[in-house]
């Protein structure tokens, strides 16, 4: 979905998303052509156990880091692949709102998060295809372990990923966080997922 | 219960209550909770949802009333219908579904099956019933009084209260204004929800949705990112002596509030006044293309958020450009579902704005907000001895008056909203514990 972007987060780009969120919804068995090579799936699969270490240690500057210019983090609300463009998500955030986001989260004055909820990101079952030559796309189930000031909790459900190589480097252009019961109620989500 | 308590039973609740104070109980007792959902939630308009979230036919969503599991429907014929989910048969919740499109409802037990509008439509065997039996006898209970406002559906599960719009008072114009904004096209509640749990009362919540005391301290974490790298936006008015703003607190009559801020937030663009948000330039630019700089403008102010903080008693909060229903599940848990809303007829761009802008606050905001919900309940119900809550800003400095329009306008930083509503809390409260003892329901 790659080759010719449209303006992010113009209309053309959400179409594009929408198109790409049915495309896993709608995925059987990755088609051999899609597969990617050994190299590329062993940077791809590092690329996400660093992201996972990195939010788990509460380094959110240097997990900004593996973001593109052009990112997107994007949470929803919905669990049937609704039109960004024309439903709320919980978080749908370009780069410049995830920086704000952990610029709020080092105030000291981000209330939801004193103390900070702690976590465990666990990934499972990753599945790449390859999206054009310096692109993958990695759907993973995720479970995250969670403790906010002494209260135990989980997160699960799936995530689609969207990487770009950059430079010779795997990037993060898109995480797509799908909540298993995005649609239900939520407690505390306000750490980084 | 004997005469003598009877007799006393009006002022049951008058120990909750001192100049400027609540009482804990009010947040903390799990029995007082249970009355709250009797004699509060039972016997007053109670906001269920808005028509335009059924739009067809057949268009159901499920819902509570006052922790009543309820069906706010479209009857095959067009209708506006609210069934209580319960088998008139053994008693089991109906329908299963959140939403969905449905001619009828078929309980999964014994497979009494009803129409959209609650009546009995058939069950298997009845032969067994013998000969007296009428299925019109056994539909599904609906609430006594059901009403809209513009769109709004309210029920009421005893006949006994007042005509809704005489029940909404000094509300109804604000509703009017909310949604009349720019050239009126008309408001969708149909764009997804966000549903929030907190672990705290559900009063907390609507303690919140009035108090213009807490944003610089409670938000602060969200000004201080937005001012740094954006400057004078947003909410950042609140960083001031407000109380000498022209933003006031109003009171409605029937424990409705209206916090209003459109005087600093509409002041001259409110569009300008909020900080970036995913795609702000390529929307704007594209709008601007077609409509030109002004009216291009015009739309998006009016797709920004509303400035207003209408508060409607017990579970309606209208706010900035989403609709929140508050939903009382236990004495300290309470979720806040945020309908998102777009404009029909807008274009595009407008209403991919409008849900980017209605992911901002909720995400930046609320999560405080909540967290100081939790940890007010967490204070309230964990120190016994400690019983009053202040709810005493500008009781006594008189700066309140009546305006124009008739109503009591007090500084913004006032706690009036929380007066005014507790008084309301109490009337009905008095009242319904006062119909149990002539009905002799007893607690």
């Amino acid at each position: 979905m790659n080759a010719h972007p449209a303006v992010p987060f113009s209309l053309d780009h959400y179409a594009a998303l929408h198109d790409l969120v049915r495309s896993w919804r709608n995925l059987g068995e990755i088609p051999e052509e899609r597969l990617p090579a050994p190299a590329d799936g062993a940077a791809c699969a590092r690329l996400l156990a660093a992201e996972a270490r990195l939010l788990d240690a509460g380094r959110l500057a240097d997990w900004l880091a593996l973001f593109t210019a052009d990112c997107a983090y994007w949470l929803p609300t919905d669990v049937t692949g609704e039109d960004p463009a024309k439903f709320v998500a919980w978080e749908f955030n370009d780069r410049r709102r995830l920086e704000e986001r952990v610029e709020r989260l080092a105030t000291g004055r981000a209330y939801s998060q004193a103390p900070p909820t702690r976590t465990v990101h666990l990934l499972s079952g990753l599945e790449m295809l390859t999206d054009g030559p310096d692109g993958m796309q990695v759907l993973a189930n995720f479970l995250i372990q969670t403790n906010f000031a002494g209260r135990v909790g989980q997160r699960a459900g799936w995530t689609g990923y969207l990487l770009r190589r950059q430079h010779g480097r795997w990037r993060i252009a898109l995480k797509r966080i799908n909540l298993f019961d995005a649609d239900l109620p939520q407690d505390n989500n306000s750490f980084t997922l | 219960m004997t005469v003598a308590m009877a007799r006393t039973t009006a002022g049951v609740y008058d120990r909750l209550f001192r100049p400027g104070q609540v009482h804990r109980d009010l947040y903390v007792d799990p029995q007082l909770f249970e009355l709250e959902m009797r004699d509060l939630f039972g016997r007053t308009w109670v906001y269920v949802g808005h028509e335009t979230e059924i739009p067809k036919p057949n268009d159901f969503v499920t819902r509570n009333l006052g922790r009543r599991p309820i069906i706010l429907c479209r009857t095959t014929a067009g209708e506006i219908a609210v069934l209580i989910n319960r088998c008139p048969h053994r008693g089991a919740v109906v329908c299963r579904s959140a939403r969905g499109n449905a001619g009828g409802f078929t309980c999964g037990y014994h497979a009494w099956s009803f129409a959209n509008d609650g009546r009995c439509a058939g069950l298997p065997l009845r032969h067994a019933y013998g000969e007296g039996f009428r299925l019109r006898d056994h539909d599904m209970a609906r609430p006594a009084r059901v009403a809209s406002y513009r769109g709004f559906v309210f029920a009421s599960m005893i006949a006994d209260v007042p005509p809704l719009d005489e029940h909404l008072a000094g509300a109804r114009r604000y509703i009017d204004q909310w949604l009349d904004r720019d050239d009126r096209k008309p408001v969708l509640v149909n764009n997804g929800v966000m549903r929030f749990r907190t672990h705290a009362n559900w009063k907390t919540v609507y303690d919140n949705a009035g108090d213009g005391y807490h944003p610089p301290f409670s938000h602060e974490s969200m000004l201080r990112v937005f001012a740094a790298r954006y400057g004078d936006v947003d909410m950042k008015y609140f960083t001031a002596d407000v109380d000498d703003s022209a933003m006031e607190a109003i009171d409605l009559g029937n424990g409705h509030t209206m916090l209003d801020q459109r005087p600093a937030m509409h002041a001259v663009s409110a569009w300008e006044r909020q900080h970036v948000m995913p795609g702000r330039e390529i929307l704007e630019q594209r709008l601007f293309e077609r409509f030109g700089a002004e009216r291009g403008r015009q739309m998006l102010d009016a797709s920004t958020g509303s400035g207003m903080n209408l508060n409607i008693f017990p579970n309606l909060l209208i706010i900035g450009n989403q609709v929140q229903r508050v939903d009382p599940l236990a004495v300290d848990e309470t979720v806040i579902d945020w309908f998102s809303t777009s404009l029909a007829g807008a274009p595009d761009e407008i209403n991919a704005a409008r849900m980017r802008l209605q992911e901002d606050f909720p995400s930046f905001g609320e999560v405080d907000d909540s967290a100081n919900f939790e940890a007010c309940q967490a204070g309230l119900a964990l120190v016994p001895e400690l019983e009053w809550v202040d709810i005493s800003r500008h009781l006594t400095t008189g700066r309140g008056r009546r305006g124009a329009d008739g109503l009591w306008h007090e500084p913004v930083t006032s706690d009036r909203h929380m007066r005014a509503y507790f008084e309301a809390w109490k009337a009905l409260m008095d009242a319904g514990s006062a119909a149990r003892l002539r009905e002799g329901g007893g607690r």
